[in-house]
C-alpha cells in the first residue's frame, strides 16, 4: 500500500502551521495536520484520506512538554508521546487512570510514535468507514451501513445518523479527569472543557470534535483533584496483544468513609463520543458501593443504550466493566 | 529351457500423493531390496534428540534473504488492480494514464474476463520502477464496473432465489449455490437407530472461513530478460512446482529454461503451491516489460487473493446408549469455500458409531476459493464432533475422556488420552458444566477443561533425490531441491547424514531450495519429512558404504566393520587405531566422493494420532475466554528433530487457538465488500494470548518409521477449547471464533432457563 503524493510542509512555529491551514477545507480533505503519524498515515495509506498538503508539527519547539504541578496539575502538549504519558511517576500517582489508558492504547511501538494530541483526534476505526471502496455517511455517503450491517462493534449509546465509537482510550479517562483542550487558530487560543470538545454526529456527521480546519490542538490541562488521584480506567478488549475498545469505563471518586463523595463516570468504546453519564454519578454519590449501589449505578450508566443487531452484548459487558471500575478505585 | 534373467523383486506400497495441497493415497511399485535401517531409536546421537535449527542465526538476524528481499539488477515492481466488487462485469477500461506514467514499464489488462466473480478477482496490473509508481499506476486506471448481485455469506448463498454464484455451463452440477456432493449412509436406519439411544443431541454449526495469514505474503520475483533463460525465486511451498508453470507463462519451451530458487520462506499452511496468481501475473509483467518483476501481495491483497480454509455449516444429530456406546451420527455438511470447494471430513471423525449418514455438499459465495490448509477439512470435522461427544457423555452423566475412549479402539488414543489427562491435571476438572467455584472479581472467573482428538496420515514416498558430498579436506554437503516450509527441512537433512557419520550437525553443509538440485515433492500433506529423511538416509549410508570400502584396507578391517563414531573412524575392534574424520577424508584423493539417495519403503510410515486438552478460564460477567494451558500429545513414529516437533506442535496450538477465539472472515452482506483485510481488524493471537502450552511426543509410538505432524497439532484445538468453555461456564458455542458476545449471549439464555 502507498499513500498520494502530497506537499509536506516542516513549519517551525504555531503561526507558520496554522497559515498553512485552510479556513474553507470544512473536512480538512485537502490539508491535513500530521503529529506522530499512527493514525493520519495508515488513513493516507488505505487511502481514506488523499490530503495535497501535509502540516507537520514535529519541528515546533515546546509541544512536547510534559509538565506536573502540584497547584496547576499536568499540562501534556500535543506532541508528548502516549508512551510518556503512560509511563510517567506523576501520571501514575495523580492521574492513574490516565496512565492506565495510556497504557493500554494499540502496541508498544504506537504508543512511543503516537501522540497525545493525535490520540485525541485521530478518526473512527469503523470497518465500512475505514474501506476505501465504501462510501458512508462519515465520508459524505448518504447512510451508515453498520446500522443495519456487521456492527458488532458499534455504538449503543448516542448513535445516529452514524454509530461509529469514538477510538481513544485517552479521552474516556481524560473526560473523567474533567481536562480541559487548548486550541489555537488565526484568532489566537482558546480552552474548552474536553467533554465540550467531541461532538456526536447529530450534530455533526463528518467529524468527531469541535476543532476548525484552521486550529491545531496544542495542550491538555488535567486539574489536580482528589478524584484524579483516585481514578481507574478499565479497557475490554477481545485481545489483550493490541485491540481498541470494545467497551471501557474511566471512573474518578472520592469517599468520605464508606460512602462515595464525589465522582465522575465516563464509558468508551460504546459511544461516539466519551460517553459521560450524570445519571450514573447522581447514583453513586452519597453511596456506600456496595451490590446493590453498583447495580444502580449500571442500571443508570446504561439507561437509553439502544442494540444494533450484533451488539446487545455490549450492555452487560459495559455495566460489568463499570462496577469493576468503581470497585477497583474504592478498593 | 532358455536362461531367463532373474525380475528384480518388486512390492506394491501405497504412499501419499499431494495435488494442490491435497493427499490421497496412491499404490507404487518399488524394489524389494534390502538398505539402510534407522537402527533402534535410542541409538541415535543426533536424530530423535533435540536440535537447534541450523539456519536459526540467519533468520533471526536478517541474514536469510527471503523471496520478498530479492533484488535483481533492472527490477521492476508489480502491482494489481483488484475487483472492488464481489460481482460485477468491466464494462470499459482504460488503461492509457497508466502507461502514460513515468517510470510505468509494462501494463496488463484482465478486461477480457467474462465476469469478476469475487472481490479481489484482478482487473489489471503494472511493472514499474518503484512500487510506489506501480501502485499510483493501477490507481490510474479508469474502469467502469456494472455491479451485479451477489452473495457474500452462507445465509445469502442457500436461499433459493439468492443470486448464482455461476452462471451457463459451470450451472450444470448446480442446486442454486448448492453443489451437492457425496451422501453415505441410510438416513432412515440412522433415524431409526437414534430412537433407540438414551440420548440424543442435535446441533447446528457454524465455522468461518480462516486465513493462512503467512508473514511472508504471496509472491515471486520472476528474473527474466526476454532471453531464452529465467530464474524465478519463490514464496512457495514446492520449489518444482515453479519451473513448468513459468516456462509456461513466460512462453519458454520447457521447465529446463526455468531455474527455481528457494531458499527461504515464510509461511504457506498449505496456501502456496506452484506460481500462483501472482506469478502468473508477475511472469506475464516481466515478459512483457522485457526486464524482471518482484511482485509481493500486499496485506489486503493477501486477504482478498491468497485463498482460506474453508469454512463449514453443519447440522449433526447423534446418539448415545447410557453405558456410553455411540450408536448413530446423522450429518448434513456444507462446505463454504465460496468459489472453491471447499474441503470437509466425515463426522464422527476419528470415533466409530454403528449407523452413520452424511451429506455433504458445497455452498458457493462470491468469495476467494479456498486452498488446502493445514489438515484441509479436519479442524471442520473435529470441532463439531467433538462438541457433540462432549454433550452426549454430560447427558448420559459420563467422564468426557471415559466415553471417547470407548469409542476409539485404537490404543495410540487411549494411550494419549490419558497422557493428556495427566499433564493437564484432569482429575481437578469440574464435574458439573458450570458447577465449578469461582474466583477473581466478584467470582465471575470459572475454570474448566476440555479435550478432543485428530488423525492424519503424514506418509512419505518416492521422490527426492539426495546427493552427499565429501571433501577431501572433511567437508560434507547434503543436497537436495527441497524448501523449508517451516519443518525445518535444511536442519533435519543435516541431522540424517550427521547421525550416519557420527559428526556433529555443524559440520554438514545443506543445500535447498533451487531446482537444479536433486528433485523434492512439495510440502503438502505433512509429507516433507517422511519423504526427504529416506532419501537422505540413503544417500547417507550410500556415501558411508563406499567410505568404508575405501577406508577398510588402511584400518585392517572389513567395510562393514567400520565405525563412525564422534568424528572418528575406526575398526570395531580397534577403537585405539581410528582415524579423525579429517585424516580419514584425506585417504579420498582429489576428487572426494560423492553418492546419491532416493526414498525406500521401510524408513517412513503413515498415520498418526494426536490430542489436545485446554484449560480454560471464562470470564462470566464480561464473556472473555482466556485459555490458562493447552496439551498437546502426538505421535510421528521416530521423530527426527525434537525441538522442531515441539515447535510444531505449539505452532499447531497457537493456529488453533486463534481458529477457536479470535479470527473470522467478515465479509458485509449489502456491499458484498470484505470488511477486515488488515491485521488489525483481522484478529491473530498475540504474545498476550499465549497459555502454557505443553507439547508432548508421543514416544509409547513404537514405529521406528519417520512420519510427518506438523498438520494434525492443530486439528482438536477448537473442539478442546469449546468443550473447556462448556466445562467452565456450561456455555455450548456451536460458532467459531468463540468471542465473548456469544459467551454473554449463552450465558443469558442460560440464566433464563
Amino acid at each position: 500500500m502507498s499513500m498520494n503524493s502530497f506537499d509536506l510542509h516542516n513549519p517551525t512555529s504555531l503561526q507558520q502551521a496554522i497559515a498553512l491551514l485552510d479556513p474553507t477545507d470544512a473536512n480538512n480533505r485537502r490539508v491535513r495536520i500530521l503529529a506522530g503519524g499512527q493514525d493520519l498515515l495508515t488513513e493516507m495509506k488505505d487511502h481514506i484520506v488523499e490530503p495535497e498538503v501535509v502540516v507537520n508539527l514535529k519541528h515546533i519547539p515546546g509541544l512536547d512538554t510534559l509538565a506536573y504541578d502540584p497547584q496547576k496539575g499536568l499540562t501534556i502538549g500535543a506532541l508528548v508521546r502516549v508512551a510518556d504519558v503512560a509511563d510517567n511517576a506523576d501520571v501514575q500517582k495523580n492521574f492513574p487512570a490516565l496512565a492506565m489508558a495510556a497504557g493500554s492504547v494499540a502496541s508498544p511501538q504506537i504508543r512511543h510514535m503516537g501522540t497525545m494530541g493525535g490520540n485525541l483526534c485521530q478518526r473512527p476505526r469503523c470497518w465500512y468507514y475505514r474501506n476505501e471502496h465504501i462510501v458512508c455517511i462519515k465520508k459524505g455517503g448518504d447512510r451508515c451501513y453498520a446500522a443495519t450491517g456487521e456492527n458488532k462493534y458499534n455504538a449503543i449509546l448516542g448513535g445516529g445518523p452514524s454509530w461509529i465509537v469514538h477510538p481513544s482510550d485517552t479521552a474516556t479517562a481524560l473526560v473523567a479527569l474533567n481536562a480541559s483542550v487548548t486550541i489555537t487558530g488565526p484568532k489566537g487560543t482558546r480552552t474548552i472543557p474536553l467533554e465540550k470538545f467531541f461532538i456526536l454526529p447529530s450534530v455533526n456527521v463528518r467529524r468527531e470534535n469541535v476543532l476548525k480546519p484552521d486550529e491545531i490542538v496544542t495542550s491538555i490541562l488535567v486539574p489536580n483533584s482528589p478524584l484524579a488521584a483516585r481514578s481507574v480506567y478499565l479497557k475490554f478488549r477481545e485481545k489483550s496483544s493490541m485491540d481498541w475498545a470494545m467497551s471501557a469505563a474511566a471512573v474518578a471518586l472520592t469517599t468520605a468513609g464508606d460512602t462515595v463523595k464525589e465522582a465522575r463516570i465516563v464509558l468508551g468504546g460504546v459511544a461516539p463520543i466519551p460517553w459521560r453519564v450524570p445519571k450514573a454519578e447522581a447514583a453513586l454519590k452519597g453511596k456506600p458501593v456496595n451490590a446493590q449501589t453498583l447495580e444502580a449505578v449500571a442500571e443508570a450508566a446504561l439507561d437509553g443504550a439502544l442494540a444494533l443487531a450484533q451488539n446487545g452484548y455490549k450492555i452487560p459487558l459495559t455495566k460489568a466493566i463499570l462496577r469493576r471500575a468503581i470497585q477497583q478505585a474504592v478498593a | 529351457m532358455a536362461l531367463q534373467e532373474q525380475p528384480k523383486k518388486k512390492k506394491k506400497i501405497k504412499v501419499p500423493k499431494v495435488i494442490n495441497g491435497e493427499t490421497t493415497l496412491v499404490e507404487v511399485e518399488v524394489d524389494d531390496t534390502s538398505g539402510p535401517v534407522w537402527g533402534p531409536k535410542d541409538a541415535h546421537t543426533v536424530i530423535n534428540h533435540p536440535i537447534r535449527r541450523v539456519d536459526g542465526p540467519a533468520k533471526v538476524t536478517g541474514q536469510a534473504k527471503y523471496t520478498y528481499d530479492v533484488r535483481v539488477p533492472g527490477m521492476l515492481y508489480g502491482r494489481i488492480l483488484r475487483s472492488p466488487h464481489a460481482s460485477a462485469e468491466i464494462v470499459s477500461i482504460d488503461t492509457s494514464p497508466a502507461e502514460r506514467m513515468n517510470g510505468v514499464k509494462a501494463v496488463i489488462s484482465y478486461a477480457d474476463k467474462k465476469q469478476l466473480k469475487y472481490e479481489g478477482d484482478p482487473v489489471a496490473a503494472v511493472a514499474a520502477i518503484t512500487p510506489e509508481i506501480a501502485e499510483d499506476a493501477i490507481r490510474a486506471i479508469k474502469v467502469t464496473y456494472k455491479k451485479l448481485p451477489h452473495v457474500v455469506t452462507p445465509q445469502q448463498a442457500i436461499k433459493p432465489d439468492a443470486p448464482r454464484v455461476f452462471s451457463g455451463r459451470e450451472e450444470a452440477d448446480l442446486k442454486g449455490n448448492l453443489r451437492p456432493g457425496e451422501t453415505r449412509g441410510d438416513k432412515a436406519e440412522v433415524e431409526a437407530a437414534l430412537k433407540t439411544c438414551d440420548a440424543v443431541v442435535e446441533r447446528e454449526f457454524m465455522i468461518t472461513m480462516q486465513h493462512h495469514a503467512c508473514l511472508e505474503t504471496h509472491g515471486i520475483v520472476v528474473d527474466y530478460n526476454g532471453g531464452p533463460t529465467a530464474t524465478v525465486y519463490a514464496s512457495t511451498q514446492g520449489t518444482f512446482t515453479i519451473p513448468g508453470e513459468a516456462a509456461q507463462t513466460l512462453g519458454l519451451p520447457n521447465q529446463q529454461a526455468v531455474t527455481a530458487v528457494v531458499e527461504y520462506m515464510g509461511g504457506g499452511f498449505g496456501s502456496k503451491f506452484g506460481i500462483d496468481l501472482p506469478g502468473e501475473v508477475a511472469c506475464q509483467l516481466s515478459k512483457k516489460a522485457k526486464a524482471p518483476v518482484h511482485l509481493m501481495l500486499t496485506r489486503v491483497d493477501e486477504f482478498l487473493m491468497a485463498g482460506n480454509r474453508s469454512g463449514a455449516w453443519q447440522k449433526v444429530k447423534a446418539g448415545a446408549t447410557k453405558d456410553g456406546k455411540l450408536v448413530a451420527v446423522s450429518a448434513t455438511q456444507y462446505r463454504l469455500g465460496g468459489l472453491a470447494e471447499g474441503s470437509q471430513a466425515g463426522i464422527p471423525y476419528i470415533y466409530h458409531a454403528e449407523k452413520v449418514y452424511r451429506e455433504v455438499a458445497a455452498l458457493h459465495t462470491n468469495q476467494d476459493g479456498s486452498r488446502s490448509f493445514r489438515a484441509p477439512g479436519h479442524p471442520q470435522a473435529c470441532f463439531p464432533t467433538e462438541s457433540i461427544m462432549d454433550d452426549l457423555a454430560a447427558a448420559i452423566g459420563m467422564d468426557p475422556v471415559e466415553f471417547r475412549k470407548k469409542n476409539v479402539s485404537d490404543p495410540a488414543y487411549h494411550r494419549q488420552l490419558d497422557a493428556g489427562a495427566k499433564a493437564i491435571g484432569w482429575e481437578n476438572r469440574n464435574k458439573t458444566p458450570g458447577g465449578g467455584p469461582g474466583s477473581g472479581p466478584n467470582n465471575a472467573l470459572k475454570r474448566g477443561m476440555g479435550c478432543g482428538c485428530a488423525t492424519w496420515g503424514g506418509g512419505g514416498g518416492p521422490s527426492c533425490q539426495v546427493d552427499v558430498f565429501i571433501t577431501p579436506d572433511g567437508g560434507v554437503v547434503a543436497q537436495v531441491g527441497t524448501q523449508d516450509l517451516g519443518t525445518g527441512s535444511r536442519t533435519i537433512t543435516a541431522a540424517v547424514v550427521a547421525d550416519e557419520f557420527g559428526l556433529p550437525v555443524e559440520a554438514i553443509e545443506t543445500r535447498i531450495g533451487h531446482s537444479t538440485y536433486g528433485s523434492a515433492n512439495p510440502s503438502g500433506g505433512s509429507t516433507t519429512t517422511a519423504s526427504l529423511t529416506p532419501a537422505v538416509k540413503d544417500a547417507a549410508y550410500n556415501a558411508r558404504t563406499q567410505f568404508a570400502a575405501k577406508l577398510a584396507p588402511m584400518l585392517n578391517a572389513k567395510p562393514e566393520d567400520l565405525i563412525f563414531h564422534d568424528g572418528k573412524v575406526y575398526a570395531a575392534n580397534a577403537p585405539d587405531k581410528a582415524l579423525t574424520w579429517k585424516q580419514a577424508c584425506a585417504a579420498l584423493g582429489m576428487a572426494g566422493l560423492s553418492a546419491r539417495g532416493e526414498w525406500k519403503p521401510g524408513l517412513s510410515g503413515n498415520g498418526v494420532h494426536g490430542v489436545h486438552f485446554a484449560e480454560v478460564e471464562v470470564d462470566t460477567e464480561t464473556g472473555q475466554v482466556r485459555v490458562l494451558k493447552m496439551v498437546c500429545v502426538q505421535d510421528c513414529g521416530l521423530c527426527v528433530n525434537r525441538t522442531a516437533t515441539e515447535s510444531q506442535i505449539n505452532g499447531g496450538m497457537i493456529q488453533g487457538l486463534g481458529y477457536a477465539l479470535y479470527e473470522k472472515t467478515v465479509a458485509d452482506p449489502f456491499t458484498g465488500n470484505m470488511l477486515n483485510t488488515t491485521l488489525d481488524e483481522y484478529k491473530l493471537p498475540g504474545c498476550m494470548e499465549m497459555p502454557e502450552m505443553i507439547p508432548i511426543i508421543d514416544d509409547g509410538d513404537e514405529r521406528n518409521v519417520v512420519i510427518g505432524m506438523a498438520e494434525p497439532a492443530t486439528i482438536p484445538a477448537a473442539g478442546a477449547i469449546a468443550n473447556a468453555v462448556y466445562n467452565a461456564c456450561g456455555v455450548r458455542v456451536t460458532s467459531l471464533p468463540i468471542t465473548p458476545d456469544k459467551i454473554l449471549d449463552g450465558l443469558a439464555k442460560l440464566r433464563k432457563g
